[in-house]
């Protein structure tokens, strides 16, 4: 090979090494002008040195160099490819080859990537316009050297012979590559690894809107898109420091890759962020801080290409048909061609700046789009969106139409923030914006997640989508106060923007302050900031606590305090996890949450134990209790035992009667024995109460009644309670024993024969059937209503709750009881009221394995259980 | 080698996991599974519609684990997910043929 252009090579790579060494210093803004400058060194070097070139001559057959593609944009990339052509105005000679082996190899081993082909003019027009995918680099041909004239000819063959006459095929072909493009690379301005050329708001983009250019308007270079009015100044700006932004990063990536790539990977973007010098800002790491910023950029190349297409009409054909001529109703705003929003002229803002607002109203009430002209105005005149314009009635009550306008598809709060506006009215939006959380989960900035989580929770009110949940889109048609849920899906990650606080709390404090100046009612302000502040709290519940504890639903319940308020809670959960991401949301955590959301409805529903009342009773009593110990160790054991003390037993038992029932629980720990109890003369002595505390076991509110009976005590009523850490506690109003002289003597025998049933000495059943024969006939002659035994499985998410109303009879509440037992079922609350002769029995029951029991055939064994034992009316 | 197979509550994962930590165990792959056992499916009813869940959702955990630790991974497990109520879950263990880290190429126990 030729010693001299391997020379050359070297010094070329020498030469790009410094550059780009000053390049990574920051001291070379105009890199890849430059680096595209020493390759167009090497070629006119090794073109003037050439021993194959004078052999070619020049004169016969004339012959250039051209840079294509980037290279002919002079936009080289640190590894970008190198696009030539050898372009030869007749026939391809022979020696050709040996040319390119000359000039080319050499950079080849300097391990450049270079693309070349050789092509007579007319080899270049017959594949140009056949293949649009040749033509494209050519639209950025760029002489390098060699003879000039023929340069020259090929642009304007290419103009009068394809352009010109195509033109319309070509820009179409343009744009649908551009959809397919986006489609396989997806929107880079939200994805986690986007791709900085391919994607959505990729460097892409630029280029099309640039062929597009050269193709319909004849643009030379870049700048020609503002001087032609294709942009305006400031849109020109705005490009340009977008893709100078995006080609920085690309050309770092390129560096530290040491290869070709546009895939922005997760590994290298901390890297990227270092290399950018990026620092820590208010509990910002430096990573998110970039992938927001370029985020930003390449939002706002999408932006810029979507209004580019748009406005000259380049969009896909099917979206352009003619919308039905709406019109719009408000002074100062029309539609014009394509059925597009804009303003009657800048004059209408200045006379009436609410119009920035009404045409996001109109817009949002019509479904139809902003032109882009529009956008602009809006852009231009947004310093009108003052502090005094944010919180004026009409306005505010502007933008929650806006809100609460369905959206299925066409959503107006993406286009206020497109343009800047939406922060211009809550200025809070500010610190969110582009706001990236560096993980895998968040796959949005903050800003777009609050607008994707309003969008969800819209889709639910909107037609049957089966990827939602059915049961979201029924509570959401019949929520009452939808704009507060709305408010709140829009500001619930609000305080992600604020450092490392629990963004929960911070969030509820700015939603407090951003809606007292909307003017909105006190008691609409607490709901949002209830809501943003809580927002996490049914997904944490249901994913780290056992939902299958009645307890969980309960405390959860007591929280919300408010059905309304879960309802809205339980869209915002669902919507917010719908909007984060694939990882945040699937059928697993959907079903979860739906499970345990139904629990604590039910609960709410059912009221009793979880209204404010409740829990200021509970609360109460609780105090009340702690208040007694006497030393700091005995209110630590009292705290603790407080916690297993069921929900529905600390809310029915009078404070006095806890206080007892810990003493009781205490002895019965100390004194080691079966039971303990302790036998009470009511006020009127014509009844007894005994509370009986013993470690709970299957039958043993059955043996406790069996006993009774057989010792002739009659049951008033019961009230029967089972603590967490298994100990029941069940309180029996007694009539007194006949004979009240023997009345100690009469206890006693009961506390043994207690004792001996519990241990199974004593054989109740069998004593009892011989007792009860006795009793059989002594009442007889009146009328009984039939008995009736319910089973209700629908009341309560953790019970079968079992009514049995009959009459009384000795032995009535064992024979139940008892028959509950043999059914294999555990009695965890019971209450049992005698009224004259008339008894009505509730019992809180599960199946030994702690479920309900709610299969068809187990409830009609159960009822039959019951009345089998129930008398024959 | 051992593979242990453990279904247990979902929220009991942090507890299960960080008592494997403490034993030194370091790896383990997690999955969100839905099924039934003894711990059967249920109904809620709202506003008179039934909502049943028929698969109840449970966490899988999978360890591979040398032969002669894997009573003290089982054990452990056990422990920390127990809460003495039913759907506590399940675990299995069962023989591990051979294991290979695909970066390095190493074998059996310096693979896991």
């Amino acid at each position: 090979m030729n010693n001299v252009h391997q020379q050359t090579a070297r010094e070329l790579q020498q030469k790009t090494q410094a550059l780009i060494a000053r390049f990574l210093k920051g001291k070379e803004p105009d890199f890849l002008k430059q680096h595209a400058r020493l390759l167009d060194d090497y070629f006119r070097q090794t073109f003037e040195t050439s021993m194959v070139g004078p052999r070619m001559d020049i004169g016969k057959n004339p012959y250039a160099i051209i840079a294509l593609g980037g290279y002919g944009r002079e936009e080289q990339c640190i590894h970008s490819d190198v696009d030539m052509l050898f372009l030869i105005k007749k026939k391809v000679p022979k020696e050709a080859e040996n040319l390119i082996q000359e000039i080319i190899y050499p950079l080849w081993d300097i391990g450049l990537d270079v693309g070349y082909a050789t092509r007579s003019l007319k080899e270049c027009l017959a594949l140009g316009g056949k293949d649009f995918e040749v033509l494209t680099p050519m639209l950025d041909a760029r002489f390098v050297c060699g003879w000039s004239l023929i340069y020259a000819n090929l642009l304007e063959q290419l103009r009068e012979g394809i352009i010109v006459k195509k033109s319309r095929k070509i820009i179409n072909w343009l744009v649908e590559k551009n959809e397919l493009r986006h489609a396989h690379f997806g929107d880079s301005a939200y994805l986690l690894e986007p791709n900085l050329k391919e994607g959505q708001g990729g460097l892409r983009d630029y280029h099309t809107m640039l062929w597009i250019a050269r193709i319909a308007f004849n643009a030379k270079q870049s700048r020609d898109l503002e001087y032609l009015g294709l942009l305006s100044h400031e849109e020109f700006q705005t490009l340009n420091r977008s893709i100078a932004f995006i080609w920085g990063v690309r050309n770092r990536m390129h560096h530290i890759c040491r290869r070709k790539c546009d895939q922005l990977h997760f590994e290298n973007q901390v890297k990227l962020a270092q290399s950018l010098n990026y620092k820590r800002i208010n509990g910002q790491q430096p990573v998110e801080r970039f992938m927001g910023e370029l985020h930003g950029q390449m939002e706002a190349l999408k932006q810029q290409h979507l209004m580019f297409l748009h406005e000259l009409g380049y969009e896909k054909r099917r979206k352009r048909k003619r919308k039905s001529q709406k019109k719009s109703a408000v002074d100062g705003l029309e539609v014009i061609k394509w059925g597009m929003l804009n303003f009657d002229g800048p004059e209408a803002i200045i006379k009436n700046p609410e119009l920035l607002m009404k045409i996001f109203e109109e817009s949002a009430r019509l479904k139809i789009p902003l032109s882009a002209e529009a956008k602009r105005l809006v852009k231009e005149f947004s310093h009108f969106a003052d502090k005094a314009f944010g919180t004026s009635g009409p306005v505010v009550k502007s933008f929650e139409r806006i809100l609460v306008a369905p959206a299925p598809k066409f959503n107006v709060l993406n286009e206020m923030l497109n343009t800047g506006f939406l922060e211009k009215f809550i200025p809070e939006f500010h610190s969110v914006h582009n706001r990236i959380q560096y993980d895998e989960y968040h796959l949005y900035p903050v800003d777009k997640h609050l607008l994707r989580t309003v969008q969800t929770v819209k889709k639910f009110g909107a037609a049957k989508d089966s990827s939602l949940e059915p049961l979201c889109e029924k509570i959401y048609r019949k929520l009452r106060r939808k704009k507060l849920l709305l408010w709140a899906a829009l500001l619930h990650d609000i305080g992600k923007g604020e450092s490392e606080e629990d963004h929960s709390i911070k969030g509820a404090e700015i939603v407090k302050a951003v809606l007292k100046q909307k003017g909105l009612a006190p008691a609409d302000i607490e709901t949002v900031i209830f809501l943003v502040q809580e927002h996490l709290l049914l997904i944490k519940t249901a994913t780290r606590r056992d939902i299958h504890d009645e307890e969980t639903a309960i405390s959860c319940a007591r929280k919300i305090k408010d059905i309304e308020r879960l309802k809205m809670l339980y869209l915002l959960t669902v919507a917010d996890s719908i909007a984060t991401g694939p990882m945040a949301w699937n059928d697993w955590k959907a079903a979860l949450l739906r499970d345990f959301f139904l629990k604590t409805v039910n609960v709410l529903e059912k009221g009793e134990l979880a209204t404010a009342r409740a829990v200021e009773v509970v609360a109460q009593k609780k105090r009340e209790a702690l208040r007694s110990a006497r030393n700091p160790g005995e209110k630590k054991k009292t705290e603790a035992l407080l916690g297993v003390m069921s929900p529905r037993y600390l809310l029915y038992m009078p404070a006095d009667e806890i206080k007892k029932h810990i003493k009781l629980y205490r002895d019965l720990a100390t004194d080691n024995s079966e039971f303990i109890w302790e036998i009470e003369h009511t006020a009127d002595a014509n009844t007894r109460a005994v509370t009986i505390c013993a470690q709970d076991r299957p039958g043993l509110i059955s043996k406790i009644a069996g006993v009774f009976t057989l010792n002739n005590i009659d049951i008033l009523d019961v009230q029967a309670f089972t603590w967490r850490n298994n100990i029941a506690l069940d309180i029996f109003k007694v009539k007194p024993p006949p004979d009240p002289i023997l009345e100690d003597e009469k206890w006693n025998r009961t506390a043994t024969n207690l004792g001996a049933a519990l241990s199974e000495e004593l054989d109740l059943a069998d004593a009892l059937r011989k007792k009860v024969r006795v009793y059989r006939n002594t009442k007889t002659g009146l009328d009984k209503k039939p008995h009736q035994v319910t089973v209700d499985n629908a009341s309560s998410s953790f019970f079968t709750i079992i009514e049995v109303f009959t009459y009384d009879f000795p032995g009535l509440l064992f024979n139940v009881t008892d028959a509950l037992y043999r059914s294999d079922l555990n009695i965890w609350v019971a209450k049992v009221a005698t009224k004259a002769d008339q008894v009505v029995d509730v019992f809180y029951v599960r199946d030994v394995n702690g479920q309900k029991v709610d299969l068809p055939g187990q409830v009609s064994n159960i009822k039959a259980a019951i009345m089998e034992r129930l008398p024959a009316s | 080698m051992k593979k242990i197979e453990a279904i247990i509550k979902p929220f009991k994962l942090d507890d299960v996991k960080e008592a494997l930590n403490k034993i030194g165990i370091q790896g383990m792959t997690v999955c969100e599974v839905k099924g039934y056992g003894r711990q059967k499916g249920h109904k809620e009813i709202y506003r008179g519609a039934e909502y049943a869940v028929d698969f109840i959702p449970k966490i899988k955990i999978e360890i591979v684990i040398d032969t002669d630790r894997a009573d003290q991974v089982v054990e452990t497990i056990r422990e920390a997910a127990n809460t003495g109520k039913i759907g506590d879950g399940k675990i299995f263990v069962m023989p591990v043929e051979q294991a290979l880290r695909v970066r390095t190429g190493e074998t059996g126990g310096d693979a896991i």
